[in-house]
């Protein structure tokens, strides 16, 4: 793997054994194995890596998942599609309103149910201060774990504006549990589109103060740049999507490419949607997908206000029957979420639960996508290389 | 597939490095000496209430008075959480020769809040409005077992339910409010004394219920 050395200046190519010799006989020590987790501060959660080193270089690392398996997938074939979206929204526990998204489009889908055109708008406009909060999060944790605590406050205060106006529509902080088969559980407060254009403003106005302190800081930069390099072949070989994908110049975006909700509008040429890629493929450039995704964000909810203004009165949901079933068949619905493509393949008997309900998430491919960064990175730059590949445990063990 | 475009990076930093100057830290701290000045936008939780809205899902409370122990709410919960006993209770005739009626006699309302996942499936099945929300949250407890709450406690919590915010005036009239409004029950309005609150609608005579379900394309 590529790397820039700043530790010693022979990198070495290829894996050397390393002999000491003792005495006449000599004993022949072998690469030290490091286990980084489960519990570990960098990880935040309980991922485990196994790292094998030579000195203070990366031979070869391995994801270990599991350790917060909570069976979701096989939760699901025992729930209703109402359930299911409470299941839904916690596997990820940071793009919750996009995670619910999947499971309602795909049934709504093969239910061929169409969605009020009120309902289509606000989930849009929810789904996007969901990417934003998401970003926000990364934003302020990342540089954390490179040690700049400063950050984080800035995120949280932005977040902290648009949890709140999340709250008042949904009831919810975290697991929304905001959409249902069919739209929405209910309209929005009123005055609420006006809170939150004024929290968008209010994100957006103040957006440049946590930029100041990522946005060509020395330190980060350093920290950074040429490090953990993930070339486009890898991201097409290993799954990896969302901002890290796009970080190294794969060009993919399922709200442009295949799109669904309002993106197709939004997305349109002329429109305020565009996809962030950077070439480099490095750990600044996926923190630089990542700041200028949350602008392209603010930009989309905020046509999607415009747009909720000129709307006529609707409903947003659809009256359901006392039991939704849905029909035979078997589908498979992706949406772009925060951190990547998150599908559910959703495989129907006709009863009121799937039969099977897989759950391809986002921070799994991201995740796994390790073993092939880290080697060749010295164990300062992991956690650097960790952080960078945005995931969220739950999101990985399902 | 890389885009042509959008491929401006920062100056490098190998260049500030050997200055030794180092203008984006400067940058940062003058971000943190502005924003020291400014007065802070946290709030002493202890001693300064949250300003939550009505939605907020703190806790559940239950209406006692309102339960027929249908078990709807109990059955729908996606993890179990709700402990519902109740027995059948037999109320004799009121008139002579009339028919003695069963009803319902709740025993038991229990939610497990160490178990509740706050998703409120239960109160949105619940037929007969016997389950709210209220944002309510100061209810920690040491041991996880203490978060059980029974039917006693879940009705204190009924005085800390906020009214319903209104809804956009762009949304369409809610179900509740649809079904309401048609068939007039008995006396509308508790607070607006006779004939005061809705004196646009004259009251109307109790009739059947009309099963709803036109009048929602608005």
């Amino acid at each position: 793997m590529r790397h820039t050395d700043r530790v010693t200046s022979d990198a070495p190519a290829e894996p050397r054994a390393l002999d000491v010799a003792l005495g006449a006989g000599g004993l022949a020590t072998a690469d030290m194995v490091l286990n980084i987790g489960p519990q570990h501060p960098a990880t935040h959660g309980v991922l485990r890596l196994k790292v094998v080193l030579d000195g203070e270089r990366i031979l070869s690392a391995e994801p270990v998942v599991g350790y917060m398996h909570r069976g979701a997938e096989k939760l699901f074939e025992v729930r209703d599609y109402r359930q299911i979206t409470v299941l839904a929204n916690r596997h990820d526990w940071l793009s919750a309103f996009s995670s619910e998204l999947g499971v309602v489009l795909g049934v709504e889908q093969m239910l061929g149910m169409e969605v009020p055109e009120r309902a289509v708008w606000l989930r849009t406009l929810l789904a996007e201060m969901n990417r934003v909060l998401s970003h926000l999060m990364f934003l302020g944790s990342y540089p954390l774990e490179l040690g700049a605590i400063t950050p984080i406050f800035y995120a949280f205060r932005e977040r902290e504006e648009l949890q709140a106006v999340m709250e008042e529509a949904s009831g919810g902080r975290m697991h929304y549990m905001f959409n249902r088969v069919g739209g929405l559980k209910e309209d929005v407060p009123a005055g609420w589109l006006g809170r939150v254009a004024q929290a968008l403003a209010a994100v957006r106005r103040r957006l440049p103060d946590l930029e100041s302190m990522l946005v060509g800081n020395e330190i980060l930069l350093a920290r950074t740049r040429g490090i953990g390099v993930l070339d486009a072949a890898t991201v097409l070989d290993y799954g990896v999507s969302g901002p890290i994908a796009r970080a190294s110049g794969v060009d993919l975006d399922l709200r442009r490419d295949d799109p669904y909700l309002a993106y197709g509008e939004l997305f349109a040429p002329g429109g305020p949607g565009r996809v962030v890629t950077r070439p480099e493929g490095d750990c600044l450039a996926r923190l630089e997908v990542l700041l200028e995704q949350a602008h392209v964000s603010l930009d989309l909810a905020g046509a999607c206000l415009d747009r909720l203004h000129s709307l006529p009165a609707g409903p947003v949901n659809q009256r359901l029957p006392k039991v939704l079933k849905v029909p035979e068949g078997e589908l498979y619905t992706a949406t772009e979420n925060p951190l990547g493509l998150n599908g559910y393949y959703l495989v129907s008997r006709g009863e009121k639960t799937p039969w099977r309900l897989k759950l391809r998430s986002a921070s799994f491919g991201n995740v796994q996508v390790l073993s092939e960064v880290l080697p060749g990175c010295v164990v300062a730059d992991m956690v650097a290389v960790l952080g960078s590949m945005f995931f969220v445990v739950g999101d990985v063990d399902k | 597939m890389v885009t042509p475009e959008q491929h401006e990076r920062p100056e490098p930093a190998e260049d500030t490095r050997g200055r030794g100057g180092l203008p984006g830290v400067l940058k940062g701290l003058a971000t943190t000496a502005r924003t020291a000045l400014r007065p802070t936008h946290t709030h002493e939780y202890p001693d300064v209430a949250p300003d939550l809205p009505p939605r907020s899902r703190g806790v559940i409370a239950l209406l006692e008075e309102n339960c027929t122990s249908c078990m709807l709410c109990a059955r729908e919960c996606p993890d179990w959480c709700i402990y519902i006993d109740s027995h059948k209770e037999t109320i004799p005739a009121t008139t002579e020769g009339g028919r003695e009626r069963q009803r319902n006699v709740l025993d038991r309302f229990a939610i497990d809040f160490s178990l509740c996942m706050y998703c409120g499936i239960c109160i949105e099945v619940c037929p007969f409005d016997a389950l709210h929300w209220s944002p309510q949250f100061e209810y920690a407890e040491v041991d996880i077992l203490d978060l059980l709450h029974e039917k006693e406690r879940l009705g204190e919590w009924m005085a800390t339910v906020p009214p319903p915010p209104a809804l956009d005036e762009k949304a369409a009239e809610p179900a509740e409010v649809a079904a309401a409004s048609r068939p007039a029950r008995g006396a509308r309005g508790p607070a607006g004394g006779p004939g005061g609150a809705g004196s646009s609608r004259p009251p109307r005579t109790v009739r059947p219920r009309v099963v709803r379900g036109e009048g929602d394309g608005t």
